[in-house]
C-alpha cells in the first residue's frame, strides 16, 4: 500500500507540470495584456511598461515560467492584480462558503439518486421505473440555468420560503439560511443523472451470480438489495462522487453567482473577468491538485469498501 | 460504514472551513439589526476592487471611496449642471496667477477616524491637515502605486513629475521631498502651483478619488491599503468581504454637517429639499452593499424588499417600466419610486483616421474628400434609433453633442449635421467613386477591394452591435468583417491606432466639458483619442478653451470643435443610457450624483410600513 502511494504521488509530478505548461501557454497566448485593464481610462506607453514590470509579464517566457513552478512549490501565489489581495486569502475566506453548499449538496443529492437508484432498479421495467427515467431524462435535458431562475422565482420570491440570495457571517445562519436553497437547486440538478447512473451500476450488480446465490439462500430483499448490491455497487459510486469534488468546487459558479455566495467558483468567474492570472493560475493548480488527490482517495476507498481490491 | 466515516470527516473538514471564515475578520452580518439604527441595503452588480484612492478606477470601488474619504471640494447635491461647492476647504480656491494657482484654506477640528496605525495619538486619531493632501497627492505619481488616475495630475504640478522621473530610477518615492508646486505652508493652507493656467484644475480637487489619506494609515497598511481605508468622511468601513458583502457605519467622530442644497426649478428637488433641509448628516447609520451580479437576483431582493434601492436594471426595465419610461402602475401603487437620469457619459463609434494600419492602407482614413465621404457614409448608414430601440431597449436617448446633460459645456440644443439617411449615404458613395461590383459591394475609388473592419469584445451584447452594424452598412453596399478580441486586447490595439472602427463609451470623471473633449485632441493619440484623430483646427481650439473657465467663450470653442470633428467624421455620436433607479416608498432624499459619488450621506431612511 506505501509503495503504491509513493508511487502514484510521483505520477502527480509530470501531471502537475503539463498543466502547468497549458495554463501558461493559454494565458500568455490567448489572454489578453493585463497592463491595459489595470492602466486605467487613461495611460501612456510608459505607465503600461510600469505595470508590465511590476506584474513580471515584461520577462522573457521561461523567466515567467520558472517564477510559475517556484509558486506552485511554494503554494504562495503572491496577490491578485486586480485587488492586491492575497491569493491564499482569497482561497482561505472562499472556501468555506464554498464547501457549506457544495457539500450538503454532494451528500443529499448522492444519497436521494443512490435511493432512488436502487429502487427503481430493484423495480426494473415497472411502471415506477419508466415513470422515473422519464423524470429524468426530461430533468437532465433543462439547464440548471433554468433551474436556478424557477427556483429562486417560485421559492424564494413567491413563496417566501427562503431568502433570495444573501451570505451572513455565522456557520449555522449560512447552512440553514442561506444555503438551503441553492443545496436543492444543487440536488435537483443532479438528481436525475445520477439516478440514472445509479441505476445502472445497480442493475450490474443485481443480474450477478452471488446476488441470485444470496436469494436462493433464502436471504430477504432488503438485505440482498441493502447490504449486497449496495455494497458492490458503491465502488463506481465512490469514483463517480469523487471524481466530481474538485470540479464542484469551481464549477458551481453559477449557483454562486445568483445567490451572492462569495465562494471559489465565484472568484475564479471575477478572475478570468479581470484577466486576473495569479488567482487563475492558482485554482487551476488547486483544481489539478484536488482532482488528483481525490483520485487516489477513491482507490484508496475501494480497497476499504471491496478488500478483494488489490492496489498495485 | 466505511463510506459514512468518510462523508462524515468531510463534512466535518468543510464545517471547520467555514467556522475559519467567521474566524477572519473580513466578514458580514446578514442584516436587520435593531442596534445599528437607520440600516440602508443596497447592491452592486459588479464587484468592487478595493478602497484605497490611488489604486483604483472602477466605479463601485469609487462609490465607497467617495463615503470614506473627503475631498476638498464637492458638488452640490442637486444643482444641475453640477455646481462646486467646499468640503474640507473653507471656501472654494482662491485662483491667481491668471489660473496657475491654487489656494485652500482648510478646516480646522476635522479628524480621520480612529485607527491603530494612529497608537500613541488620544482616542487613536489624528486631526487632518493641509499636509495630508500633500502626501495623498503625491501618491497618485507614485510608480509603486500604478494609479490609474495619476494624469489627474502628471504634468499638471510644479516639479511633482521631476519627482516621480527620480523615483522610477531610484525604485522610491521620497514622499519628504519638497514640491514647490504642492505647498502647505502651514497646517490647514494648501497652495497648488500649476504648470499652465488651468481654471478647471477645482474639478481635479473635487474629484471622489482626491480624498486625504493618512500617511500613517498607508505605511501602517502596507500592500493592505485597499481593504483598510482610513478617512474623515461621513462613513467608515465596518466589516468587509471583498467581492461580496461591504458593510459602512457612520463614522462616530464625523465633523458637524447639515444637509443644504441648491434644488432645481422641479418638483423633486423641491420635496427633497423640504424633507431633508437642515437635517444633520448623515441620517443613515448603516449602508450595507450586496454584490449581486445578476439581474434575476436583485430585482427579485427588491421586490421582497431585501434591498432599499436598486442602482441599475437595464435588462429588466421592460418589467417595471413602461414603453414612455415610467414606472408600470403596480410598482407606483406599491409605492415604489424610480428616478431617472442621463448618465453623464457619451458612447460613440469611432473611426480610424490615420491613413494607414500597422503598414497596410486604411480604406477609412485620410482626409482626401473621398475619404471623408467614406467616414461619412457609413456614419449615415448606421442606425442609432435601432440601437436604441432593439439594444437599448429603449433605455437611452440619443447623443447630439460631445459633452452630455449634467456636465458643464453641454448642448442641449445643439443636432449633429450627421443624420440617418442611407438612400443620401450611398448618393454620397456613388458621386465619390465607390462603385459597386458584380456581388453588389462596392469598391474603391482605385478599384481595390473595399472592407471595412469592425472590432468587439465577445459577448452577447456586442453580437447585437454587430449584426446592427452590419445590417446597416449592407443598406449602403460596404463590406464589413466582424473581429472580435478581449476587452484589455482591444483598448491595447486601440492606443496603438490599430482599430479602424469600434463603440467606445467615456462615462465623466468629473463634470466638466474638458474631461470630453480631450478624446478628440491629437496629443492625446495612444491614449484616449482612439480615432487618432489629428486636426489643427480642432487642436487650437482645444488649447485655447483649457486655458478658460466655464463661460460662453468657452461653449462657443467646443461648437466649433465639434463642427469640425463632423465635418472631417472622426465619430458618429450614438446615445446615453439612462440609469433607472428604483427606490422603496421609505427611501428619502435620493437624486442621482452628478458625478461617480455616493448619495447616502445626503439621504434619509422613513419608516418602513408593512406592504
Amino acid at each position: 500500500m506505501t509503495a503504491y502511494m509513493i508511487r502514484r504521488l510521483l505520477q502527480f509530478v509530470p501531471t502537475l507540470l503539463g498543466v502547468v505548461l497549458l495554463v501558461f501557454m493559454l494565458f500568455n497566448w490567448i489572454g489578453g495584456d493585463p497592463a491595459y485593464l489595470l492602466a486605467g481610462k487613461m495611460s501612456n506607453p510608459e505607465q503600461i511598461e510600469n505595470i508590465r514590470r511590476q506584474l513580471g509579464v515584461d520577462q522573457p517566457y521561461y523567466v515567467q515560467l520558472w517564477i510559475f513552478i517556484t509558486q506552485v512549490v511554494t503554494g504562495d501565489f503572491g496577490v491578485s492584480w486586480a485587488t492586491n489581495e492575497k491569493v491564499s486569502t482569497i482561497f482561505a475566506t472562499r472556501l468555506g462558503p464554498s464547501l457549506t453548499v457544495l457539500l450538503p449538496m454532494l451528500i443529499v443529492g448522492t444519497l436521494l439518486s443512490m435511493v432512488m437508484a436502487l429502487l427503481v432498479a430493484y423495480r426494473r421495467g415497472s411502471l415506477t421505473d419508466r415513470a422515473i427515467m422519464i423524470g429524468c431524462t426530461v430533468g437532465q435535458s433543462i439547464s440548471i440555468l433554468v433551474y436556478i431562475i424557477v427556483f429562486q422565482y417560485v421559492f424564494a420570491f413567491q413563496l417566501g420560503w427562503f431568502p433570495v440570495q444573501g451570505w451572513g457571517q455565522d456557520f449555522v445562519t449560512n447552512l440553514i439560511k442561506f444555503s438551503a436553497l441553492p443545496v436543492l437547486v444543487g440536488v435537483a440538478v443532479s438528481l436525475a443523472p445520477d439516478t440514472r447512473l445509479y441505476r445502472t451500476f445497480f442493475l450490474d450488480e443485481i443480474n450477478q451470480d452471488y446476488v441470485r446465490t444470496a436469494r436462493a439462500k433464502g436471504m430477504s430483499e432488503s438485505r440482498v438489495m441493502g447490504v449486497h448490491v449496495l455494497r458492490n455497487a458503491a465502488i463506481p459510486i465512490v469514483t463517480h462522487v469523487m471524481i466530481q469534488l474538485p470540479a464542484l468546487l469551481a464549477g458551481a459558479f453559477l449557483i454562486e453567482r445568483f445567490f451572492s455566495i462569495p465562494g471559489i467558483g465565484r472568484e475564479v468567474l471575477l478572475a478570468v473577468e479581470r484577466s486576473d492570472f495569479p488567482v487563475i493560475k492558482a485554482v487551476t493548480v488547486y483544481v489539478a491538485l484536488a482532482t488528483l488527490i481525490f483520485n487516489l482517495l477513491a482507490d484508496i476507498l475501494y480497497k476499504a469498501v471491496d478488500p478483494r481490491v488489490q492496489l498495485k | 460504514m466505511t463510506l459514512v466515516r468518510v462523508f462524515t470527516a468531510i463534512l466535518l473538514a468543510a464545517t471547520l472551513a467555514a467556522c475559519g471564515e467567521r474566524a477572519s475578520p473580513p466578514v458580514v452580518s446578514d442584516g436587520a439589526d435593531s442596534k445599528a439604527g437607520k440600516v440602508l441595503r443596497l447592491t452592486f452588480q459588479v464587484a468592487e476592487t478595493g478602497f484605497d484612492p490611488v489604486k483604483v478606477s472602477d466605479y463601485y470601488s469609487g462609490l465607497v471611496i467617495s463615503a470614506i474619504f473627503d475631498s476638498l471640494l464637492t458638488y452640490d447635491y442637486l444643482a444641475r449642471p453640477a455646481k462646486l461647492k467646499p468640503n474640507i476647504a473653507t471656501a472654494l480656491p482662491r485662483i491667481t496667477d491668471d489660473g496657475k494657482t491654487y489656494t485652500l484654506t482648510l478646516q480646522q477640528g476635522v479628524y480621520f477616524t480612529p485607527d491603530p496605525a494612529f497608537k500613541g495619538l488620544p482616542h487613536n486619531r489624528r486631526e487632518l491637515i493641509a499636509a495630508d493632501y500633500v502626501y495623498s497627492i503625491k501618491r497618485f505619481l507614485d510608480p509603486k502605486n500604478r494609479s490609474p488616475y495619476a494624469f489627474l495630475f502628471e504634468g499638471k504640478i510644479v516639479g511633482l513629475d521631476k519627482l516621480a522621473e527620480a523615483a522610477k530610477k531610484s525604485g522610491r518615492f521620497d514622499y519628504d521631498a519638497v514640491v514647490a508646486g504642492l505647498e502647505a505652508p502651514d497646517r490647514y493652507t494648501l497652495r497648488i502651483r500649476l504648470t499652465e493656467a488651468d481654471f478647471n484644475f477645482s474639478h481635479v480637487l473635487a474629484f471622489s478619488l482626491v480624498g486625504a489619506v493618512a500617511r500613517e494609515a498607508i505605511e501602517a497598511y502596507g500592500d493592505d491599503t485597499n481593504a483598510h481605508p482610513v478617512g474623515t468622511g461621513p462613513y467608515r468601513l465596518q466589516r468587509y468581504m471583498p467581492s461580496s458583502k461591504i458593510v459602512l457605519e457612520k463614522n462616530p467622530g464625523v465633523r458637524d454637517m447639515f444637509w443644504h442644497a441648491e434644488p432645481g426649478d422641479n418638483a423633486a428637488d423641491l420635496q427633497i429639499a423640504t424633507r431633508m433641509e437642515g437635517k444633520k448628516l448623515p441620517q443613515i447609520d448603516r449602508v450595507e452593499i450586496s454584490v449581486m451580479d445578476e439581474a434575476q437576483s436583485r430585482w427579485l431582493a427588491f421586490q421582497r424588499r431585501e434591498t432599499d434601492i436598486e442602482y441599475q436594471l437595464e435588462e429588466l426595465a421592460p418589467k417595471f417600466m413602461t414603453m414612455d419610461g415610467k414606472l408600470k402602475p403596480e410598482y407606483a401603487g406599491q409605492g415604489i419610486r424610480m428616478e431617472r437620469s442621463v448618465d453623464a457619459e457619451i458612447i460613440y463609434l469611432f473611426f480610424n483616421t490615420q491613413e494607414k494600419i500597422g503598414d497596410k492602407p486604411n480604406p477609412l482614413g485620410g482626409f482626401t474628400p473621398e475619404k471623408i465621404a467614406l467616414r461619412r457614409a457609413v456614419a449615415m448608414a448606421y442606425n442609432i434609433e435601432d440601437q436604441i430601440k432593439i439594444i437599448r431597449k429603449g433605455q437611452a436617448i440619443r447623443a447630439y453633442y460631445p459633452i452630455p446633460p449634467g456636465v458643464a459645456g453641454h448642448e442641449p440644443q445643439y443636432r449633429n449635421s450627421i443624420a440617418y439617411d442611407p438612400r443620401l449615404a450611398n448618393a454620397l458613395l456613388d458621386k465619390f467613386g465607390y462603385r459597386r461590383s458584380a456581388d453588389g459591394y462596392r469598391q474603391q475609388p482605385d478599384g481595390k477591394y473595399l472592407i471595412l473592419k469592425y472590432y468587439s469584445s465577445p459577448s452577447e451584447r456586442d453580437r447585437q452591435f454587430d449584426e446592427l452594424m452590419k445590417r446597416s452598412l449592407d443598406a449602403i453596399g460596404v463590406r464589413v468583417e466582424i473581429h472580435k478580441d478581449r476587452f484589455a486586447e482591444l483598448i491595447k490595439l486601440a492606443n496603438q491606432c490599430r482599430l479602424m472602427m469600434k463603440h467606445a463609451t467615456w462615462i465623466a470623471d468629473y463634470p466638466d466639458g474638458d474631461n470630453f473633449m480631450q478624446l478628440l485632441y491629437g496629443p492625446n493619440t495612444g491614449q484616449t483619442n482612439s480615432a487618432c484623430y489629428r486636426s489643427s483646427a480642432f487642436d487650437a481650439r482645444y488649447e485655447k478653451s483649457r486655458r478658460m473657465p466655464d463661460s460662453a467663450q468657452r461653449n462657443q470653442l467646443y461648437r466649433e470643435m465639434t463642427r469640425q470633428m463632423e465635418v472631417d467624421t472622426a465619430w458618429l455620436l450614438t446615445d446615453s443610457r439612462y440609469r433607472n433607479v428604483l427606490l422603496q416608498p421609505y427611501v428619502i432624499g435620493y437624486k442621482k450624483s452628478a458625478v461617480n459619488a455616493a448619495e447616502w450621506m445626503y439621504m434619509d431612511i422613513g419608516a418602513k410600513e408593512p406592504r
